[in-house]
């Protein structure tokens, strides 16, 4: 396919909405005179000016909320595919486990979030513990998933070559689990990025979620720097769920959804 | 016959049984049989579907436990023979590894064997040669048709120099001119390779054109009902297919069914 037969509709489609958000934006502060029409939708290029000016400070704390959410996630993930290994091994660990793996998710996060803080102290540790809450889950459900996923002929290939059970694991299982893996963590990485943020509205001193916090006390006067920051989290979690999407490509290039068609039949 | 003078068993059956509880009803498999395979035999399990020809087929690779009867492969149990990996098997799919290069799909049982790399690479590559893919080394098994895909599974198969080649309707997938094909090319594979070869069918011609000796199984409950020896001269052509003596086999086949249901 070539580039810009793929990246037209979104260039299209993103000039569009952004017309209509000018449009609108004008016609709630000039027309329908609306109190505090800023607040309610801003001029966009005056968000986009504000995230200009602003880009060292915003880039600086989104940093401090990335590397939290990236190192909860990474403890997350961990966590998940080690249970999803325990529970596809034995049935028993999986009676066991996964009921309180299920309530585990019942736990509102905004609630979890000071519970954690006040436990830890520590205001890195508690983003990057709920970041990594909030991962282990759909990790876990996924890559069970595919470890079960593998086809019985495919393990009796294996036991025909009397193939050991660490083999079944290292040659089958895993790289057959590799795309529901990907799926939990595609799912995953955003929500562990929006984890922190929350921990961060809890009180915080530094992230991204602390001058969202603050430009939001500020008021009207402060709604352009406001929206850079509710922009600069949604980039976040973007920017998480391409770089996942990447390492998918490299670790399991084999899928279904990568293969062209010019290597077809 | 001639291989009567140097019939040495590879496998041998022993009033095996195989009963199955489904629905709280009991169903029996397979009742009885009893048969015996020379080492360097190609013979086939010809029958109907649920005549039990595959679960035959599992017995004899130590993948289903039979509920009654003996049986010996190579001297001895079916789970040493496998443990000692004189097994070749081929399913009805190929069952390749999608993450896996075609070559490397035929490395997998001597990586599991513990053989090293390089000599791992060069095996791989003459089976390629073997069955005729030596250009798709590199290719992923879902750029290649089903008819290779199966080529490349006879390859894996083979990889570890077995004694016993399985073959579970490897070519039922296929169209009829592949598979006749897939025949002619299975059969010049093995007058080199020379092991003992079980082959699953339910095609008469396929099981006539391809053995030595033909079982054939009727179903409910499945059990042996005639043996055929096919005493068509090696190598086989494809000319042979259109002979009197090809036609006559089929219609003894077929009568040893209405026989036997």
């Amino acid at each position: 396919m070539k580039a810009q037969g793929r990246y037209m509709p979104v260039l299209v489609w993103g000039t569009a909405l952004l017309i209509l958000w000018e449009a609108v934006s004008w016609y709630l502060l000039e027309w329908a005179d609306v109190p505090m029409a800023q607040s309610k939708l801003p001029y966009f290029h005056k968000v986009l000016a504000a995230f200009g000016t602003y880009g060292g400070v915003l880039a600086a704390e989104s940093w401090i909320t990335f590397t939290n959410a990236a190192s909860g996630f990474l403890l997350g993930a961990a966590a998940g595919a080690l249970l999803a290994v325990l529970m596809s091994a034995s049935k028993w660990m999986e009676r066991l486990a996964f009921p309180y793996a299920v309530a585990s998710q019942m736990i509102p996060i905004l609630g979890l979030a000071p519970i954690v803080f006040g436990i830890v102290r520590n205001e890195e540790a508690a983003r990057t513990l709920i970041a990594a809450y909030i991962t282990f889950f759909p990790v876990a459900l996924n890559m069970l998933r595919g470890l079960k996923s593998v086809p019985p002929a495919a393990l009796e290939l294996m036991r025909a070559c009397a193939a050991g059970p660490w083999s079944v694991y290292w040659k089958l299982r895993f790289p057959a689990s590799l795309p529901g893996l990907f799926s939990g963590l595609k799912i995953a990485a955003p929500l562990a990025v929006t984890g922190a943020i929350l921990v961060e509205l809890m009180g915080a001193s530094r992230g991204i979620g602390v001058i969202m916090l603050r430009n939001l006390y500020y008021g009207p006067s402060h709604v352009y720097m406001f929206w850079s920051t509710v922009i600069a989290g949604a980039l976040l979690g973007i920017a998480s769920y391409a770089i996942v999407s990447g390492l998918e490509r490299i670790a399991a290039p084999w899928q279904p959804e990568f293969r062209n068609k010019g290597g077809g039949r | 016959m001639e291989a009567a003078a140097h019939f040495i068993p590879e496998i041998q059956l022993d009033h095996v049984t195989m009963e199955y509880e489904s629905d709280a009803a009991r169903v029996t498999a397979l009742q009885d049989v009893s048969l015996t395979i020379a080492k360097g035999e190609f013979v086939s399990l010809l029958g109907p579907s649920g005549c039990g020809k595959t679960t035959l087929l599992r017995i004899m690779a130590d993948l289903a436990e039979p509920t009654g009867g003996d049986l010996k492969v190579a001297g001895g149990s079916a789970r040493e023979a496998r443990l000692a990996q004189k097994y070749g098997i081929v399913f009805q799919s190929p069952v390749l590894y999608d993450w896996r290069r075609v070559k490397s799909n035929i490395t997998l049982p001597l990586e599991l064997k513990g053989v090293p790399r390089a000599e791992r690479n060069k095996r791989a590559m003459e089976l390629l040669e073997l069955v005729g893919l030596a250009k798709f080394a590199n290719h992923y098994p879902w750029q290649l048709s089903g008819g290779m895909q199966q080529r490349v599974a006879i390859a894996r198969a083979l990889a570890m120099e077995p004694e016993i080649l399985l073959m579970d309707e490897p070519f039922s997938a296929l169209d009829e001119f592949n598979r006749e094909r897939l025949n002619e090319e299975l059969l010049s594979i093995w007058s080199k390779v020379q092991n003992t070869v079980v082959f699953v069918t339910h095609s008469i011609p396929e099981a006539i054109f391809l053995s030595d000796r033909v079982f054939v199984l009727s179903p409910h409950p499945g059990r042996l009902s005639a043996v055929v020896d096919i005493p068509l001269p090696r190598p086989r052509t494809k000319e042979m297919r259109n002979s009197e003596e090809f036609f006559r086999l089929i219609a003894r086949i077929r009568d040893s069914f209405e026989g036997g249901v």
